[in-house]
Parts: structure tokens; sequence; C-alpha cells
């Protein structure tokens, strides 16, 4: 009688109590994938973030105050031969939407020259660069709104913007970005919008945030403090901040999503191993007398354990898969777009996150299985025997 | 006769782990669900506060928000047009009030200033006090010879230094101090997140010639819409909406994220169904030969089917009064202030989660639903033993 078997017939035994573990136990794992999958994403974007050692010098007060663009040339200044600083692109806030819907875009003006190189995770080819060189309406896009919107490369496309003057521009297409991290950015060229306010007799060739892009970590730490010593106590004292930080800002904004999900895995964790905990301790108390029948045939202790402690892994692992399957698959099939939350959106679940699930699963059955398998092994042969059920 | 109630109590402490295990699955999601429901409750308080349809927001044609609106002079003086605006009844000022938004940003309290929020800082003249009628002041009005302002009561909950004497620094270049001489309420309305000041004195700290919005009263026999329309038209030319609207926008996506809450937590209260299901089929299979004795001794099947249902309420009711202490002193000890963007101003709305006995009464209806979801298919087996057989059984 091997343990396989002892474990197939036990687990056919109630088929009712098994299906119903699975279950309880299969949705919270559900839950769990897709919210390590979230916090894996994020972790990703913010290596990615930091790798790219961008630093985005803003007003000290609020992103809203707005600053001179001959700033630009100051920042290139404090590194003349290009040492440690790559390019500077300056940007300011367009808040564009679609005439006729409410959603604003994340949509930027920037440095047409310097955009390209600033952001050159953005995977630009040469004929795209060149593209967006020539064409002063040109405009680079996130998945988000392509998908939304049902945009494609080359489509001539209207935006309104949101702040004042409350202009309307006409942008082509030229590049469809396909990072998760920039799902909902809109990119366009600040000359164009210079020029566009100048014809209405408004010219503000202000920026909202310059991007740096730097060399090496140390370059970007050194600027940093250098940027804001260098502008302090004038009318535009500046905030630098690397990406990762800039970003910080706003996931406490709406609502920290990453805190949320990091609680929903912790909670889903703990109702799991209870879950799991107590479909052993019912199962045991049900067959004690027949675990009492193995030890009295000649069963050792050691392997009474075993027999209780697999069964209670093999179901966590049933439950995982049973939850984490249907789970990817969905996400794969039916990606959570329509919630415009920024990188939610480009959820898909990863192998690693899978992976991470079962190991926490196989965990959880053995935490729950160990204090069963305990009782059952130190289990009082003749007093168990003589117990009616 | 009814089985006695007192039957189910104790049959729960019978069996001691498995009762304990059950309670702590559902205590948990109650936890979470009593919390989420919290906050939903506060985001819903506060925006039905403010959803008066007699007061009308005005901005800038194409704007989204006061923070993006920029509304020149001449263009406010246009509004004066408008036939509909209630007036004073003792001065006889018509009750239309400019204002200007700017942002400062303050350290959040919960972090101990790790982390900062944008909070809106509002311009505004004595007309605002007439036309915000749910602004009550604790403490003294700003003066308009000195630079003062008055703290919504939600944010100087939640951000550091706006305490009563404090100074707050404001300005473009964040360099003129302003001090708090006041808090003030709104009964939870969105404005409780606000810093207010003395409109002139805060347009020339931040440079400004323009105001932001205008907020109207409306007298009382006006239509909403046609007033709406009027502004809209030629001779005014901005955009306008009822404070009802304009909140709704900003909240949607707050509500977003409370939908992607709301799925995770009924995913896990549908895992808590399964595992009181398992625990009932058990207490069921556990106890075949007494359920047969009591069909024995005259019980009816439906009896026997309504006391495992009851059993099952009692041992979720328990762990439902375990997930809500939880929760409260969740948000005793770590704290119960929540800030979030709205959708295009810039700025947090702050919620103070409570929680309240109408939240405490709907996480309960949970989980009663959820014990009795969860033990009816184990009652209904055990109202259908077969007597016989199962006195028989060993």
């Amino acid at each position: 009688m091997t343990l396989t078997y002892v474990l197939m017939q036990n687990l056919k035994r109630n088929p009712l109590r098994t299906a119903l573990t699975i279950v309880a136990f299969a949705l919270p794992m559900a839950v769990f994938v897709a919210a390590i999958s979230f916090v894996m994403l994020l972790a990703r974007i913010s290596a990615d973030n930091e790798r790219e050692l961008r630093l985005g010098v803003h007003h000290r007060i609020t992103l809203t105050n707005s600053l001179p663009d001959g700033m630009r040339r100051k920042i290139e200044a404090l590194d003349p031969k290009g040492e440690r600083l790559l390019a500077v692109c300056g940007m300011r806030w367009f808040g564009g939407r679609v005439p006729g819907t409410q959603n604003t875009l994340t949509s930027l003006a920037a440095d047409a020259d310097t955009f390209p190189i600033v952001y050159s995770d953005v995977d630009m080819t040469d004929e795209e660069i060149a593209t967006w060189n020539r064409d002063r309406t040109a405009a680079v896009t996130g998945k988000g709104p392509a998908e939304q919107y049902g945009w494609k490369l080359g489509d001539r496309i209207e935006l309104e913007s949101s702040v004042p003057p409350y202009m309307s521009l006409e942008f082509r297409i030229v590049k469809i970005i396909d990072r998760a991290e920039r799902a909902n950015f809109f990119y366009f060229r600040r000359d164009y919008l210079n020029e566009a306010r100048e014809r209405i007799g408004q010219p503000d060739p202000r920026c909202n945030i310059f991007w740096i892009k730097c060399k090496t970590a140390e370059g970007l730490r050194t600027l940093q403090a250098e940027i804001d010593a260098t502008f302090a106590n004038t009318p535009d004292a500046t905030k630098s901040e690397d990406e990762n930080a800039f970003a910080a800002n706003f996931t406490q904004a709406s609502g920290d999503i990453p805190g949320l999900m990091q609680v929903a895995a912790i909670v889903v964790v703990v109702i799991i191993a209870l879950v799991a905990g107590n479909t052993m301790m019912l199962s045991l108390r049900e067959r004690m007398r027949e675990l009492a029948v193995f030890k009295a045939i000649g069963f050792q202790r050691g392997r009474v354990f075993r027999i209780v402690l697999a069964e209670s892994v093999l179901l966590a692992l049933l439950g995982a898969l049973v939850g984490v399957i249907p789970t990817s698959i969905g996400l794969a099939l039916f990606p959570l777009k329509m919630l415009r939350m920024g990188p939610i959106g480009q959820l898909d679940v990863s192998p690693i996150a899978v992976l991470v699930s079962m190991v926490i699963a196989l965990l959880v059955g053995i935490a729950a299985g160990l204090w069963p398998a305990y009782q059952a092994q130190r289990l009082n042969t003749v007093d168990a025997l003589r117990r009616v059920a | 006769m009814a089985l006695p109630i007192s039957y189910h109590w104790r049959n729960l402490f019978v069996r001691k782990t498995t009762t304990l295990l059950t309670i702590l699955v559902i205590g948990t999601v109650v936890g979470v669900f009593s919390w989420m429901i919290g906050f939903a409750s506060a985001l819903d308080r506060s925006l039905s506060v403010a959803s008066e349809r007699q007061k009308l927001i005005v901005l800038k044609r194409g704007a989204t928000s006061e923070s993006n609106s920029a509304i020149p002079v001449e263009d406010y003086n246009r509004l004066n047009q408008l036939t509909q605006i209630a007036h004073d009844p003792t001065t006889n000022e018509p009750l239309l009030s400019p204002e200007m938004m700017v942002q400062v940003s303050l350290p959040r309290i919960r972090d101990g200033g790790r982390t900062s929020g944008n909070v809106a800082v509002r311009g505004v003249t004595q007309t605002a006090f007439a036309v915000h009628l749910n602004v009550r002041l604790e403490g003294r009005r700003f003066s308009e010879a000195e630079p003062q302002v008055i703290v919504g009561r939600a944010a100087a909950k939640q951000f550091a230094g706006l305490q009563l004497g404090e100074s707050i620094s404001l300005g473009f270049g964040a360099d003129r101090p302003f001090r708090i001489v006041g808090h003030f309420s709104a009964n939870g309305a969105p404005i409780e997140s606000e810093i207010w000041g003395y409109l002139p004195a805060l347009m020339n700290a931040y440079n400004r010639s323009m105001y932001s919005s205008a907020w109207l009263r409306l007298s009382d026999g006006a239509n909403p819409d046609e007033a709406i329309e009027r502004i809209k038209g030629p001779a005014i030319q901005l955009e306008a909406q009822t404070e009802a609207v304009y909140w709704d926008a900003q909240s949607a996506a707050i509500r977003r994220y409370l939908l992607v809450a709301y799925i995770l937590v009924t995913v896990m209260a549908l895992a808590a169904v399964f595992s009181i299901a398992n625990t009932m089929f058990a207490m069921v299979a556990g106890r075949t030969r007494e359920i047969a004795m009591l069909r024995t001794i005259g019980y009816s099947g439906r009896q026997i089917l309504a006391g495992f249902v009851i059993e099952s309420v009692f041992l979720s009711m328990l762990g439902g009064i375990a997930g809500c202490l939880a929760c409260a002193a969740w948000l005793e000890l770590v704290g119960s202030t929540k800030d979030m963007f709205g959708a295009t101003t810039f700025t947090t709305m702050a919620f103070d989660i409570r929680l309240t006995p109408g939240t405490a009464a709907a996480a309960l209806l949970l989980v009663i639903a959820v014990g009795a979801m969860g033990a009816f298919v184990p009652a209904w087996r055990a109202s259908r033993l077969g007597v016989v057989s199962a006195l028989r059984e060993p």
C-alpha cells in the first residue's frame, strides 16, 4: 500500500469535502495570484525606471507651478561636457481628451529633439524617430488610449486640452508604445503646442517638468543636489526626484493600490491557512479509528504523520491549481482595461507569479497539516479504537 | 415546537477547533469588508451632502475641474446678467461667489510625513459663506486685512501643520506665511478637505489675475437646467454644472478603486461560504445518529433544516462580530484616514473611515447571508436523513 494510494483513497472518501475545500482554497488563490502579479509588475516597472536613470525637475511647491523653458539651458550648463547628463527634455501638461469624452489622458508636450533620447525605453526605431522629427503633429501614444479609441499608426486624431487656453489640436500617431508603465501616456511635440499658442495670441513656452536622462546613478544623485541648489531662493526653486520617487507621489493619491494588493495577499494567505487547517482537523476527527487501525497493523508513527501531512499538502496544491489556472487564462483573455487604472489594465499572470502562488500553497498546506499530523502520530491506539465516532 | 436555541448554541462548542477556525475565516472576511463599506459610505456621505440642486458651479469652457479652470474677471462679470441668482435677504447682494483654487503639498500624518498630498487652497470672499451654506466655523473667520486662513476638518486630520495657531507657507514661491485662525466643518462634504483664505490676498500671493470658478445659488423657484443653458449661451459663454454632477464626476476614479476592492472581497466572501459549508457538512455527518434520534422523538425535517441553518448563522455571527471588532481595532490603532485624488482636480479628497452602526449592520447582514447559504445544502441533507438506517449506523 503506497502513500499515493492511501492519499487518493482518502481524497475520494469524502468527495464533497474535498471539492468544497478545493473551491474554498481556489477562490482566494485566484485573488492571490492576481495580487502578486500586480505587485511584481510594479516591482518590475520600478526596477526599469531605476535603470533608465531619469531625473525629474519640477517646481518645489507643486507640479502645477510652471518653470521657464530657458531652465533647460541652465541645467545643461551644469554639465557642459556631458559627463553626467545625456539629454534634457522639457514637458508641458496638456491634459487632452477625445472630444465628447470625460476621460483626461496623461498627455504631455515634449521637446522634440531630446524626447527619443530621454525616453529611449519607448523603443522608437530610426524610421519612427525620423517621422517624429519631420512631422510637427507627430504623437506617441501608450496602448491604453490606442485600444480604447481604436487608434492605429498613421491615424489623424484630435484632442481637446483641459487646461488654459483649452485648445483643440490635431495629431498624427507615429508610434504606439508597447510598455505597461507607459500604457496611459500620450506625448507630442512641444514646438507644435507653442506655435499653436502663438497663433491665438497666448504664447507661454513654459514647462511643468524637465526630465533628465543621466549616464550613471552616481551622476543622477550629484545632479539632483546641484540642480536644487542652483535654483534655491529664486522664484523658480526646484525639487528634483528620480522617477520612482516622483511616481510615489501619485500612488498614495490614487488610493495606494499597491498597498491594497499587499493587504489582499496577506489576508488571502490567512484565509487559506484557516480553511486548510479546518479541513484537516475535520478529516482527522472522522478518521481517528482508521488511523488507529493503521497503527495497530504496524504502520510506524512517522508514516502516519506523513500520510496526514501529505494529504494536507495535496489538497492545498490542488486548490491552488484550480484557482491559479483559470485566473491566468481569464486575465490573458479579458484584461482589466476598462478599469483605466494605469498599469492594472496591462496586468497578466507571469509564470513566476504562478510559481510563487504554488510555493505559498505548499507552505500553507504544510503549516495546516502539521498539527493534525502530530495529533495523528501520537494517537493512543487502544483509546482511539475504543472511541465511538 | 422548534428545537431550543440553547441546543444549537452549545453544539458550536462541541468542536472547539473547527468552530474557532471557521470563526476566524469569517472574521477575516468581515474585517476587510467592513473597512471597505466604511470607506464607500464615507465617500457617499460626502457626495450626498454636496448635492444641492440650487447650487451651481461655473467653469471656463473646456475645463474639467476648478484646478484647471481660469475665468478672466470680464467673463465672470457677465454672470451678473443671470436673472435666476438668489439674493441675500439682508444685504440684497447676489449670491454669486468668485473663487480661486490652487494646491499646496503637505505631509500626511498617517505615515509620519513620508509622503505628501496635494491639498486644495480656495480663495473666497464673504459671499462664499452664504453660497456654501453647510460650512460651520469652529473658531474665527479669516481676516481680510491680515494673512490668515481657515482649514477644513478633514484636511486638518489628514495633513500635518494645520492646527490652530500654526502657520502655513502659501504663495507661488511658498514664501508667504498664513496663520491658521479657525477650522470649519461642512457636514462631511468634499470642501472639508480644503484650506480657505481671502480671495484677493491669495490671488496676490499666487500672482493670479483670473478666478478659477464661480459658485452661485439659484433663487428658490429657478430651474437649474434653464440657468445652465443660459450660462452656456452666447451672452455668458461659460460652462455650469449642478454641484451633484460636479462632485460625482470627480469621484469616478475613487469609485473604480472601490470596484477593484469589491471584487477582491466578493471572491473572499465566496470562499467563506464554501468554508462554512464544509464545516456544516462535517457537523451533520458527525451527528447523523443524533439527528435521527431528533426525528424519532417527533421533530420534523423542516425544523431540523431550520435548526442547522440557525446553527450556522450563529457560527457566522460570531465570526462577524470578531471581524467588526478587528476592523474597529484596526481603525483605532493603525488609523482611519484615507485620501484620494479627485478625477481631475489634482487635489485630494480626505475621508475619515468610521465603523458606524450602519456599516456593522451591513457586515452582519453579509455574514447572515453567507452563513445561511453555506448551511443550506448540509442542513437539507440532514433533514432528509433516512431515520432507520441512520439509527443503525455505528
